[in-house]
């Protein structure tokens, strides 16, 4: 009798554990963890996995809806499946296949490098699959018109005119008769989307381009590019540059002891903390496009600064303007999952669509897509200057932290 | 006589049957084994294109990206730029990989030994650039395919990998099919002797500068069809994705670790290499930064220095073991009786 019993309970306690199944949502992240911008590629990650931490835990001590409670909808926890795409299109685009079709992740996140999120979202958009982009710039992306394609950062077109209008501004308030400017950019999707936008603002207000100089990404060597810009000599200089190429363009025009009356950044290796911190004052005075600063977070975002407390114990540097976007992209696919009640494609992007989300980890506080395109058109990003080692907000003028040093003093 | 070669020709026919059988089976279902096998036979044809002159003749080319990118390019433009389906691009493609690589192995080929490799290195290079700078082929940015309709006109397929692995082993069938005629054909003599010794050669009468250019010319166009494949295959290209000196070596390493000169090395070596670079890559590294890269060297480096000549090696000198043991256990049983 005792032992048909224990089997009935047996019986009983397999359905129940058929019955339970794990609730999970598997999110993959695509960033180049190996290759010549793969710290950039690990933050990425570092800053998607703090979000997912925050979402899959409870922090009560966080001013974020996802925060208060463990898991979304009704307990579904997310697991990430991280891939690598090494900073290469074909990579990336296998990865993403792998990633919705063999992992059966619900959306990616990804993929830093414009050239890699290309073909990778365009295996989300053939797959009617969500892409969220967080830190990739090229304007052409959100020009495909594509419906699964959400971007959370600023173009390089927007940074351009904000740039071209922070010259006119020098012009007019601080007689900076900044009348020509040169472009060096690294000869890739990015990099050349890059120059096109800063050589269409730069012609639409009258300042004339003198040097174009492109070059190959992981150059060992960038003195023949950097004496073409000091021949010409422009007044600005308009960078494209990531990672390491950054500190060499930095270290090369101090060994041709030259410097522009202005030295000015897209996303770029000017936004890496890791760099400015090995560049050290030869890094100084350089100017940059920043969606985010812990300068900035401190007085304009400060639901951040409790967020890159966990960030930092994973990478041990605060959130970068590309780091921070990626968790943004991870935040607002959180949101939207919870507000569309449901795990179906079609119903979550939808949300993302119709939807102005709050953002307290967004400069400016809100994201919005644009449809179609999927542009986040609240994107916003500062002008910041690195002075003694940190990041000042010097433009626009509300936000600013303190005043631009300008012409850029000498080596 | 043909009887002969039709016989040796039911086995390879029949294993291109099998192969084709595999969607039928289901096998193709999980859609990264079915990347997996399409890479597999992609990169076999790559390596089994450049083993016609860097095998057979002996001609160590680091240049075959530049032909592989001219296919490449040949299939986008037309797609991208033309609005026409990818075929006559690919086909325009290999006869202008064909007509480079004479126009390129006509100076070249008075180089010997490293000299010929440097100079077929630079050659990269500069199309490299030259591509990086060619505002009608996209420049640095590349072409970008628009989102076609699926099937073999478009030569696009984006819920299936199928339509792909049938072009792959298509592309595969034709190389190899053509490779195993040249090593019967006096055309395959003539270049293994070249291979062996190109004075001798020549002392017998062979025109090697001829025989090497039609070689490089051959293998230049199979190599722009793979590379026409492989730009269909990512819906884009850009010269730093088939322009590259990385792309040149996958087309040596893979050879060289299948064996060298032989027909079936470079099946093997795709075989190897690919799977362990794909799985590698998917499923290691989530262990660390670049941990599937060291274990990829690291099984790279230990076939290499166990066996230099690929796969194929090891294979010969287990045969070579097994007949020296069957024949040393004849003589004892000899001794014995």
């Amino acid at each position: 009798m005792q032992r048909k019993l224990m089997l009935v309970v047996m019986a009983v306690l397999l359905v129940l554990g058929a019955g339970a199944q794990e609730k999970i949502i598997k999110i993959g992240t695509l960033f180049p963890l190996t290759g010549p911008v793969a710290t950039a590629g690990q933050r990425c990650t570092a800053a998607v996995e703090t979000i997912v931490d925050i979402i899959n835990g409870v922090y009560p001590n966080l001013d974020l809806p996802i925060a208060k409670k463990a898991g979304l909808l009704d307990g579904y926890k997310i697991v990430l499946v991280k891939a690598d795409h090494q900073g290469k299109p074909d990579v990336a685009k296998s990865e993403a296949e792998r990633l919705y079709e063999q992992e059966k992740v619900f959306a990616i996140i990804g993929c830093y490098n414009s050239a890699a999120t290309k073909p990778a979202s365009a295996v989300a958009e053939r797959l009617q699959k969500i892409f969220m982009c967080g830190a990739s710039s090229s304007a052409a992306l959100t020009e495909r018109e594509f419906k699964y394609f959400f971007r959370l950062a600023p173009t390089d077109r927007i940074e351009s005119y904000e740039f071209v209008e922070w010259f006119q501004e020098l012009n007019k308030s601080r007689n900076a008769n900044i009348r020509t400017a040169a472009v060096i950019y690294e000869n890739t999707e990015f990099g050349k989307h890059a120059a096109d936008e800063a050589k269409a603002a730069s012609a639409k207000a009258g300042i004339k381009i003198i040097a174009d100089v492109p070059f190959t990404p992981g150059a060992t060597n960038l003195n023949s590019e950097i004496q073409k810009l000091k021949a010409a000599n422009a007044d600005a200089l308009f960078g494209a540059v990531l990672g390491a190429d950054y500190s060499l363009m930095v270290r090369t025009m101090k060994q041709a002891n030259w410097k522009p009356k202005i030295a000015i950044n897209y996303c770029s290796g000017y936004q890496d903390p890791n760099i400015a911190q090995q560049l050290g004052q030869d890094g100084w005075y350089f100017m940059g496009s920043a969606g985010y600063t812990p300068e900035f977070g401190m007085r304009f975002m400060k639901a951040v600064a409790p967020v890159e407390e966990y960030f930092k114990k994973k990478v041990n540097v605060p959130f970068d303007s590309n780091s921070i976007q990626e968790a943004v992209a991870m935040y607002v696919l959180a949101l939207a999952i919870e507000k569309a009640g449901s795990l179906d494609t079609e119903k979550v992007a939808e949300v993302l669509r119709t939807t102005t989300f709050d953002s307290p980890l967004s400069m400016g506080g809100k994201v919005q897509f644009e449809i179609p395109g999927g542009q986040n058109i609240k994107a916003q990003s500062v002008i910041s200057q690195i002075q003694n080692g940190k990041y000042i907000t010097v433009y626009p003028y509300e936000y600013k932290d303190g005043d631009a040093i300008f012409p850029m003093p000498g080596w | 006589m043909q009887s002969d070669s039709i016989k040796r020709a039911i086995p390879w026919m029949l294993s291109l049957a099998v192969l084709a059988l595999l969607p039928v089976t289901g096998l193709l279902r999980g859609s990264f084994l079915s990347h997996v096998l399409v890479m597999i036979l992609l990169n076999a044809s790559m390596a089994q294109a450049w083993n016609i002159i860097g095998g057979y003749a002996g001609q160590v080319s680091f240049g075959h990206s530049v032909f592989f990118g001219i296919g490449a390019y040949g299939a986008a433009y037309a797609v991208t730029n033309l609005k026409m389906t990818p075929y006559p691009g690919a086909l325009a493609g290999a006869v202008l990989a064909a007509v480079l690589a004479v126009i390129i192995g006509y100076p070249t080929f008075k180089l010997k030994g490293h000299y010929f490799a440097i100079a077929t290195f630079a050659i990269v290079e500069v199309f490299h650039r030259l591509f990086m700078i060619w505002e009608d082929v996209g420049g640095a940015v590349g072409l970008d395919y628009p989102i076609l309709k699926d099937g073999w006109r478009n030569f696009s397929w984006s819920r299936s990998k199928v339509g792909y692995f049938y072009g792959a082993l298509i592309l595969f069938g034709i190389i190899f099919s053509l490779v195993r005629a040249l090593e019967k054909a006096r055309f395959g003599y003539y270049l293994k002797a070249i291979r062996e010794g190109q004075e001798t050669a020549e002392s017998l009468g062979v025109d090697a500068r001829r025989y090497k250019l039609a070689a490089m010319a051959l293998s230049a166009a199979m190599a722009a069809m793979c590379g026409a494949f492989f730009a269909q295959y990512n819906y884009r290209v850009d010269p730093s994705m088939v322009l590259s000196l990385d792309m040149s070596m996958r087309f040596v390493l893979i050879t060289i670790l299948g064996g060298i000169g032989t027909l079936w090395g470079p099946l093997l070596g795709a075989a190897i290499l690919i799977p362990l670079q794909e799985y590698t890559r998917a499923y290691l590294a989530k262990l660390g930064p670049g941990v599937d890269l060291v274990i990829f060297g690291l099984i790279i480096i230990l076939v290499m220095q166990f066996q230099p000549k690929g796969i194929m090696g090891m294979i010969d000198a287990a045969r070579k073991r097994r007949r020296k043991l069957a024949a040393a256990g004849n003589e004892h049983e000899g001794g014995r009786q």
